[in-house]
């Protein structure tokens, strides 16, 4: 009994500390604007305070998020690019991954830092060059499009791999580098093909790894503005990063209730799937960690 | 026995309930996966759908989201339909975030393709290399409307290239904003830049302290431009040279630096070294600042805010008067340009054209936030402009009316006196002034110290531009 009230005695503090950010949102979100920009006011609460204090509060500006934006488009549009790039990031990274861990020797670790040495470049410095190539690919023979692929979700598609794809590689490298090489050659053995027993034994086992590289490359989509606001124009085609800061923010005028809704649902969403997979998660990124 | 061409439908007939559904989910996932992918206009626009007009295919436009939302509303959904099936033009609108406007121009001119027509919100000379001139619609424009707004006229022609290289859309006056009755207490007038500086030190006693900013954003940037000015500490002369540290200039800069500096260590907090271009907004809305210098989007936002008390105690008034003149920026220049690599220049051209000719809706839809940039394009000029903003029901009663005032008086363009050329563009774009204002008010540097380093700096701005012959 008096263990678990120590337990729990440390982990409030944290859990209160990293809770309170969402806690803000939530409140804020249903502000009134009065409410909002007094600074005499609780800021915690919703103000005048009453016991039903529902009625000091207001649903208008989350109202005004679904209708007036397109918001649930931008959700659909991230859902989009961040199932493609997870896909191409998994059919590029496992094999990549498996080869520099396996097959290459001292060559492989030089061949997996430099590969992660590539994520670390910024995509401030990179954005102007990609800009060209989007719009280069349209102009291939047989395309014919002056634009490209400029304002096009395919553009992302095609242009977030470039840093899902290193850390992936590198990420998956270490993992699988922990799993025990008797693992395959007993498979080799008993019949299987290298393929059929990168498939059947070794890929069930780097599970934690594949899942970790699934939310960090989603993550990764989510959270990524430069590429997302310099290829796409229209709202309609915009993802969330793009969408919420340049439709919520007009000038010298901030909705903030609006966008605290905006940034709220979608970090719900990620902090559960991240709470479902917490355990797969830790142990995939430590995986490489030990041998 | 012969196929028929019945076969393939009983061939279809044939198929199985689990054939069926396996082909639904998959035409289902791949129109919802890639529907939203396939979402861009084909080339082909086919005949004119509206008969007897002299424009088609596709006009693509970019420009900023508008602080009043109705505005775009309006503008996306009425005008530009309504323009775009007279001239059988489909035109598509983007809006984006205003700081993002410098970064997504670098992006369509790097890959030399995008909008056909960009709105900037200052003068975007440094361009004027990927800009096509826009000289004869400008003539077109004033030979129907009379003379160019002199804001507008220095703010995009380049008397070195003999160019016009934007179009002056429209100007946005620069008001103070202050709250009358704090100002009443403490029995100030809000005339002079002496008024505000005796003034602040007993409105922050009070709790209200004045909002002037000296950060990387673009009301402090309009703003200490024009303190500058009042001043007489100009940037250049009307040639165009820099002057910043000769002479009365040096002298008019230095004593606006110590009245900053002073206006900030008795008037003012740190806050304003951090704000961004809505932080002034906010701090007026929260009831705290007694007086900060914005667009009309505070006065605006506290009526839409609800309360009441505020909006009614906000009153706008011209920049102050320095000991040389009163004199402020525009504080926003909405100049469009055509890229050289637009597909549609004679669709953009007439536009702009359409437009101007036509700007008294886009006046009233803006809440009297853009005002043309032909005075004449409202019929009657700044007369019912006047009378227009008189007609605000909003109290104080006519405080609109004053705009008039400080567009046809107190509103020039930004590097007053000369033109807004592709040096003072990097200049303001790399937010210079208010940095110099910043490091003497933190007591980093001494006025002079502070003129002398910034005045080595613009001159070396200067020469990169004129060896590029753009000034």
């Amino acid at each position: 009994m008096f263990r678990g009230l120590r337990t729990y005695g440390v982990l409030a503090p944290f859990a209160i500390l990293l809770a309170f950010p969402f806690y803000w949102m939530l409140v804020t979100m249903f502000k009134e604007d009065l409410d909002l920009y007094n600074t005499s006011n609780v800021p915690y609460v919703y103000n005048p305070l009453r016991w039903k204090f529902w009625e000091s509060a207001t649903t208008k500006h989350v109202t005004f998020l679904f209708t007036d934006t397109d918001y649930p488009r931008w959700i659909l549009n991230t859902a989009i690019v961040g199932t493609l790039v997870v896909i191409i990031t998994l059919v590029v990274a496992l094999p990549a991954g498996y080869a520099l861990a396996r097959y290459s020797g001292r060559w492989g670790q030089t061949a997996g830092v430099a590969i992660f040495l590539v994520y670390l470049v910024p995509p401030t410095l990179l954005f102007l060059p990609m800009s060209r190539l989007i719009v280069e690919l349209g102009r291939l023979p047989g395309i014919d499009d002056q634009r490209g692929l400029q304002d096009s979700l395919w553009s992302l598609v095609l242009v977030y791999p470039s840093f899902t794809i290193p850390f992936a590689t590198w990420l998956l490298m270490g993992f699988f580098k922990t799993i025990p090489q008797e693992l395959e050659d007993a498979a080799l053995i008993d019949g299987c093909s290298r393929i059929q027993a990168l498939v059947r034994i070794v890929f069930p086992v780097s599970l934690p790894g594949i899942l970790t590289v699934v939310i960090f490359a989603f993550s990764l989509c989510v959270n990524e503005f430069i590429y997302a606001f310099t290829f796409i124009s229209t709202s309609e085609h915009r993802t969330i990063s793009a969408g919420v800061p340049n439709q919520l923010i007009r000038g010298d005028v901030f909705f903030w209730q609006s966008l605290m809704a905006a940034t709220l649902i979608p970090s719900i969403v990620l902090a559960l799937l991240y709470n479902v997979f917490l355990d797969r998660f830790i142990k995939g990124f430590t995986g490489g960690a030990f041998r | 026995m012969a196929r028929t061409v019945d076969e393939p439908n009983e061939q279809r007939a044939g198929m199985t309930r689990g054939a069926l559904l396996r082909r639904g989910t998959a035409a289902a996932f791949a129109v919802s996966m890639f529907g939203a992918l396939n979402d861009r206009a084909l080339g082909f626009y086919g005949p004119l759908r509206f008969a007897h007009k002299q424009l088609s295919g596709e006009l693509r436009i970019l420009q900023w989201d508008h602080f009043v939302p109705a505005y775009d509303k309006w503008l996306d959904g009425t005008y530009l339909k309504r323009w775009g099936e007279k001239n059988d033009v489909d035109v598509k609108i983007d809006h984006i975030n205003n700081a993002l406007l410098f970064s997504t121009a670098s992006s369509e001119v790097a890959a030399q393709s995008g909008h056909d027509l960009f709105q900037f919100l200052s003068p975007p000379s440094s361009f004027q290399k990927q800009i096509v001139p826009v000289n004869d619609i400008v003539q077109e424009v004033t030979k129907k409307l009379g003379p160019m707004s002199k804001v507008g006229q220095k703010s995009t022609f380049n008397p070195k290239t003999k160019n016009y290289f934007a179009f002056p859309d429209n100007y946005v006056p620069d008001p103070i904003q202050y709250r009358g009755s704090l100002w009443n207490q403490i029995d100030t007038p809000v005339r002079t830049w002496e008024d505000i500086r005796s003034g602040a030190p007993k409105l922050k006693a009070m709790g209200h302290p004045v909002g002037l900013g000296m950060s990387n954003e673009i009301d402090s940037n309009m703003l200490l431009f024009a303190l500058l000015y009042c001043y007489g500490g100009f940037v250049q002369n009307e040639n165009n040279q820099i002057v910043f540290g000769k002479g009365s200039n040096r002298k008019g800069a230095i004593a606006a630096l110590t009245l900053m500096r002073d206006i900030y260590k008795n008037g003012m907090s740190d806050e304003v070294f951090a704000w961004t271009a809505a932080s002034n907004n906010q701090a007026f809305l929260a009831g705290r600042l007694s007086l900060a210098e914005n667009a009309i989007s505070i006065a605006r936002s506290a009526e839409d805010s609800g309360n009441q008390t505020l909006s009614d105690d906000t009153w706008l008034a011209p920049i102050p008067r320095g000991p040389v003149m009163r004199m402020g920026n525009e504080h926003v220049m909405g100049v469009y340009v055509i890229w050289k690599f637009a597909q549609n220049k004679a669709a953009a051209k007439k536009y702009l054209v359409d437009q101007q000719l036509d700007y008294r809706e886009h006046f009233l839809q803006s809440k009297f936030y853009n005002f043309p940039g032909w005075t004449g394009a409202i019929k009657g000029g700044f007369k019912s402009i006047r009378k227009i903003a008189a007609a605000d029901t909003h109290k104080p009663r006519g405080k609109y009316t004053v705009l008039t005032t400080i567009a046809e008086k107190y509103t020039t363009n930004i590097g007053y006196p000369g033109y807004s050329n592709a040096a003072i563009d990097e200049i303001f774009n790399r937010y210079l002034v208010p940095q110099m204002f910043a490091q003497v008010a933190q007591g980093k540097l001494t006025p002079g110290e502070a003129v002398t380093a910034f005045d080595k700096e613009f001159q070396r701005i200067h020469r990169k531009w004129a060896n590029q012959k753009l000034v």
